[in-house]
């Protein structure tokens, strides 16, 4: 079937649309952190005996995994907070301040619905709120408008697949911001979504066309869409990862005396504990979308070339990149490797996972290379 | 929890009996599958692991089979019952097949008033090269063509062929007595045949 | 997935405080000698630590790198040699650390080895564990449920007893495993009784529960859930070990196999047959499946006009085949991502190229040769092929040429250059020589190289010809005319009996994963006391603290679920209480 090249601009249109709006949104963001409404948001220094303490206070109180820290990040969203939890900087000591202490009856009570915590959260939260969700709208229509233009899946070679990965990429982490009402994180991941795309379209694009005939197979809808799901799952985690580092360094600083506890843009960034559970549950979302990616390629190896796993030099980083999330997921687990480390390792592994799209499928000869890329 | 170090230990043991067990099991059958096996009834002829005889009663049989030959006319392998056989595998892009073929062409020769036939199996040749072969080194004995290995296939199911060439000795009664699995030597093949045929060497040519 | 040992901070295994690489009650031999016996169990526990196992995997993920840059004895054996006659110096380095068959080298080999180990010394002792742990009840209630990560509480009608109760079952239905206190001891504190080793009760005061001094049980429930998430996680731990034993059956007893098959012409499954031929350890020829396979025709489209142009379309290739020697013939269809499964064995269709036809005549008038020579394209684009012809045939010397085909050839600025990789316009150009091929004794010559040392060139420069045309030799030493062409496809031929077992092994780990992520192993506790509301109910909950889930939620719920069951046990008294009325039961959420 002939491709449908008028499509085919139309995407690379609405494509160019959603970079613009996805820097509009990354502009907002920044603009909530130099001028939007004080949010404790888990400065640092609170170290989780405050928590114990403040549950023992209250007596009979508060449910809820992250107390405490941040009444805007509510981890869980059946968590405890008071209906004004949002927006009290003076009551974000104490948990579940409006919830009725002592006596008999506290029940746990729903958190605040997403959309007032949006409205509460500032004028620049809900503009950059709005904005990455019309770029993600004009986003998705880029890549369903590919789709159509070439009548098959658009992940047949490296430019459409970034642009997919980037797309999963922003839908995720616009769920877990609203989720866990993490607005600060807005700008990171974000920003890293326009520097994806913005390789994509100028350093690797592709006109679309048709595939290659070894890449002519239903496989591509199964193997590639899990690969591109993890990708975009990984990438996000890896940019929580990035801000985990920055965090972290700046308790360990100011642990030292080095610096001002409460300072700068780190004051309104969640607590370690916080990103690390977070980056966690994103991994362990991925990383079993990862492994089946991995199975369901090797089903495929072997239906074109004859055998389920040859150490191709896609296949060979696709097990690397496999083995060190397996390593960040063991290292949790593991005395001394929790923290930095882990987040070391899991930064690695996205690193991996780069180089495999970035540089092993375009450079290094082998069977997969199908980058399209010239 | 008085009783969790002793169970632990016993468990320990368990594990470790059985982990040993399964090695040791591991290493025989891997031992086993890797020596091969060694047949009483295969000999070496001249200490060459390639030139076998089959002992009498142990001799696959020879399957039939009927195809062109480079001449163009109509060969049938049941034309040949009652006589010894050589057969031999050959290409004419073969290396190997153009070292032995001088050799082949002359033991040919030499028992031809005996009765012994020698018949070719041209493998995954052209007719134009294969003629010229034959016309290089000799070659008076007929050649079928093998075109879709079907000859190949039928033979390789009774013995072992691995590559070309491959020379067979089929005795009176259709059965392979003998085989040489790579290019055969002059004293090889006449052994086998005096085996075979019951004649020597000397003795085929004074009859 | 978890953390195949304990976790240090794990409230429910607070039995086992292990430190990586120590555990309790093995503190070291007696009399301080360190016999070879305790250096086994040393290194034993060393080996099968978590962090000995990241350091594993570490390496794994290392030693895989120089796999995927340097060219492999196994994939790609050409580009060893090249890389030996590139780098002089580093390669014979690089081959004696094995760098050139990474996959296959016993260093590599002992890292997964090493961590396969290490995985199984730690997932059987937890399937003993997890085996006892289904078999012992959850522990006691706390006396102060306020202290734990979830707990609410709230005030009811019903007594304490049938609180207890009317929890129970809500519990229990929603599948948590029960303990409740033996009825006896709630009139007898007589552990407390003992004045010297229980001086105090554990934890803190009784702050909350509102219940006397001294009665140490209590109407409590105490409930566990989600044994499923530790069987999920042996369950992948041992899969991926299924799947290793796939691999190690497939290498075994499996084997591959590759031909190139000019249109035309047939093949059988032989080992004369074959080109190359790799079987598995415990494969000999005898096993190869006696089918026979010939390529009627192929035909290969590409793209004709746009930025793809001389992109391919698509490959198909119809065949015919037999099973078995004499057998019914059938056809198929072979395309790529489409194989031929026959006898237990797949036939892929890998590639395929050009192999143009000549006849060649030799001085005596002799025709030595008359078919298809298979050329070979490499790397360049547009099927531009190389390849010999090698007459051995002719007299009074042999003869030799070595070729170029250009399926659409454009000169350019005086080369030829292929532009598409269809055959358009095709060309041939050979360059002639006689002597000796070198073919007569010695080794096996590969059929696509040609050694010209005992030979001399013929033509001074390469002779281009058209379909039809000839090329007379100097000296009369013969004719050569391109007669025509035939394309050529490249087959692989694959048994491999740990597929499917890998594939299943694959998807256990899978579910596995799954598994072990989703569910988690949670307690909820409940405890009914008088107080002067009337009976205050306490509920209590934790979760493992690497959970993933929203425990919240479900605490939520069940909190919420079981003050209304107690509620509607409270209405439902106003019945005779001769009748009680069963709480209403919730399911699902």
């Amino acid at each position: 079937m002939p491709v449908n090249l008028a499509l085919g601009h139309v995407s690379n249109d609405f494509l160019i649309a959603a970079l613009v709006i996805y820097s509009l949104s990354v502009v907002a963001f920044a603009g909530d952190f130099a001028f939007g409404r004080p949010r404790r948001a888990g400065a640092s220094g609170r170290v989780p005996q405050e928590r114990a303490a403040a549950l023992a206070a209250v007596g009979a109180a508060a449910v809820g995994g992250v107390v405490g820290a941040d009444p805007a990040l509510a981890a869980g969203s059946a968590g405890v907070l008071a209906p004004d939890g949002v927006q009290t900087p003076a009551d974000d000591q104490v948990p579940g301040a409006g919830g009725g202490s002592g006596g008999t009856d506290s029940m746990p009570e729903l958190a605040v619905p997403a959309l007032r915590a949006i409205r509460e959260a500032g004028a620049w939260v809900r503009a950059g709120v709005a904005l990455s969700g019309v770029g993600v709208a004009a986003h998705i229509v880029a890549v369903v408008t590919r789709g159509l233009a070439v009548h098959r899946a658009p992940w047949g070679n490296m430019y459409e697949f970034v642009t997919a990965l980037t797309c999963v990429a922003a839908i995720f982490f616009l769920f877990v911001m609203i989720r866990y009402r993490a607005w600060s994180l807005g700008v990171f991941v974000m920003g890293a979504v326009v520097l994806a795309l913005g390789l994509a379209e100028t350093l690797i694009y592709t006109a679309a066309g048709q595939l290659v005939p070894a890449l002519q197979s239903y496989w591509l809808d199964i193997h590639v869409t899990a690969m591109t799901l993890a990708t975009g799952i990984f990438f996000v985690a890896a940019a929580l990862g990035a801000v985990y580092l920055i965090v972290d360094r700046y308790a360990r600083r100011v642990a030292a005396g080095r610096a001002e506890p409460g300072n700068g843009i780190v004051r309104r960034l969640p607590t370690t504990e916080q990103l690390d559970r977070l980056t966690y549950r994103t991994i362990v979302f991925g990383f079993p979308v990862w492994t089946f990616g991995v199975i369901a390629g090797a089903i495929w190896a072997d239906q074109a070339w004859g055998r389920y796993w040859g150490w191709d030099p896609v296949e060979t980083w696709a097990f690397i990149t496999w083995v060190l999330y397996a390593a960040f997921l063991h290292a949790r687990a593991t005395a001394g490797w929790r923290g930095r480390r882990a987040h070391y390792i899991q930064l690695l592994g996205f690193t991996s996972l780069m180089f495999n799209i970035l540089v092993v499928q375009v450079f290094v000869t082998g069977l997969h290379s199908y980058a399209g890329v010239s | 929890m008085t009783r969790a170090p002793v169970t632990r230990a016993r468990r320990r043991a368990v594990v470790l009996v059985a982990a040993v067990s399964a090695g040791v099991l591991l290493i025989v059958v891997l031992v086993a599958g890797w020596a091969g096996s060694g047949k009483s009834d295969v000999t070496e002829v001249d200490g060459s692991t390639s030139a076998v005889l089959y002992a009498a009663g142990h001799r696959p049989v020879a399957p039939g089979f009927s195809g062109t030959t480079l001449a163009g006319s109509r060969l049938s392998f049941s034309s040949y019952r009652g006589r010894v056989v050589v057969l031999n595998f050959w290409g004419s892009w073969c290396v190997p097949c153009r070292a032995e073929a001088s050799t082949l062409a002359a033991v040919a020769a030499l028992y031809r008033s005996s009765g012994v036939a020698f018949l070719g199996v041209d493998v995954r040749d052209t007719t134009a090269s294969a003629l010229a072969f034959t016309r290089t080194f000799g070659i008076t004995y007929p050649s079928v063509t093998d075109p879709s290995s079907a000859i190949t296939l039928d033979f390789t199911s009774v013995v072992p062929i691995a590559g070309t060439p491959t020379t067979l000795v089929i005795d009176r009664t259709g059965h392979i007595a003998g085989a040489v699995f790579g290019s055969t030597t002059y004293p090889e093949l006449t052994t086998i045949l005096a085996k075979v045929s019951g004649k020597a060497a000397d003795e085929a040519v004074s009859r | 997935m978890t953390d195949v040992r304990v976790s240090e901070t794990d409230p429910f295994e607070s039995a086992v405080p292990e430190r990586d690489g120590r555990r309790p009650g093995n503190p070291g031999p007696a009399g301080g000698s360190f016999g070879t016996a305790d250096w086994l169990k040393w290194a034993w526990r060393q080996l099968t630590s978590m962090r000995i196992a990241l350091v594993l995997l570490f390496l794994l993920a290392l030693g895989s790198v120089p796999g995927s840059m340097l060219p492999q004895e196994g994939t790609d054996p050409a580009g060893v040699q090249q890389y030996f006659t590139s780098h002089p110096a580093l390669a014979p380095l690089l081959n004696h650390l094995g760098l050139f068959d990474v996959f296959g080298a016993p260093w590599f080999a002992a890292i997964y080895l090493l961590l396969f180990a290490s995985l199984v010394g730690c997932v059987v002792p937890r399937t003993f564990r997890l085996a006892g742990s289904a078999r012992t009840l959850p522990p006691r209630a706390p006396r102060n449920l306020a202290r734990l990560p979830a707990s609410a509480g709230y005030a009811t009608a019903v007594s304490p007893a049938q609180a207890a109760e009317v929890a129970a079952r809500v519990l229990s239905s929603h599948g948590f495993r029960l303990r409740r206190p033996a009825p006896t001891v709630l009139a007898e504190p007589t552990v407390l009784a003992e004045p010297t080793v229980l001086a105090e009760p554990t934890g803190a005061p009784d702050s909350g529960s509102g219940s006397g001094p001294g009665e140490l049980e209590g109407h409590w429930v105490s409930a566990e859930k989600g044994y499923l998430r530790e069987v999920g996680n042996l369950l992948f731990h041992l899969a991926l070990l299924g799947v290793l034993v796939s691999v190690a059956l497939g290498g075994l007893f499996g084997y591959k196999a590759d031909r190139l098959l000019v249109q035309g012409t047939s093949f059988a499954d032989t080992q004369t047959d074959l080109d190359e031929f790799y079987p598995g350890r415990l494969v000999t020829a005898a096993d190869l499946p006696p089918f026979t396979v010939t390529l009627n025709t192929f035909e290969a489209s590409y793209i004709s006009s746009g930025a793809q142009r001389g992109q391919p379309n698509s490959f198909d290739a119809q065949i015919s085949y037999t099973a078995s020697s004499g057998g019914p013939v059938r056809t198929d269809r072979l395309e790529v991502n489409r194989p031929l499964s026959v006898d237990g064995a797949k036939v892929y269709l890998i590639g395929h190229g050009y192999a143009p036809e000549f006849k060649v005549t030799d001085a005596r008038g002799q025709v030595v040769f008359d078919g298809a020579q298979p050329f070979i394209s490499g790397t360049t684009g547009n099927f531009l092929s190389q390849g010999v012809l090698k007459v051995s045939g002719a007299q009074p010397e042999q003869l030799g040429f070595s070729g170029v085909f250009v399926p659409t050839a454009v000169d350019v600025d005086g080369t030829l250059e292929s532009v598409f990789p269809a055959a358009d316009n095709p060309v041939v150009s050979l360059i002639a020589y006689a002597g000796n091929l070198g073919m007569n004794s010695g080794p096996s010559q590969s059929v696509y190289q040609m050694d010209t040392t005992g030979m001399k060139q013929l033509t001074a420069a390469p002779q281009l010809l058209r379909v039809g045309q000839s090329l007379k030799l100097p000296d009369g030493q013969g004719t050569v005319t391109f007669t025509g062409y035939q394309q050529w496809v490249s087959l692989a031929i694959t048994h491999d009996p740990g597929q499917l077992p890998a594939l299943i092994c694959g998807m256990a780990a899978l579910g596995g994963l799954l598994l072990s992520f989703v569910v988690r192993r949670r307690r909820v506790f409940v405890r009914a006391s008088t107080s002067p509301e009337g009976t205050t109910v306490h509920v209590g909950g934790l979760a493992r603290t690497d959970a993933s889930g929203s425990f919240e939620d479900e605490f939520a719920s069940l909190a919420a679920e079981l003050r209304s069951a107690h509620q509607q046990a409270a209405q439902d008294q106003g019945v005779p209480p001769s009748a009680p009325a069963a709480p209403n039961r919730h399911e699902g959420e």
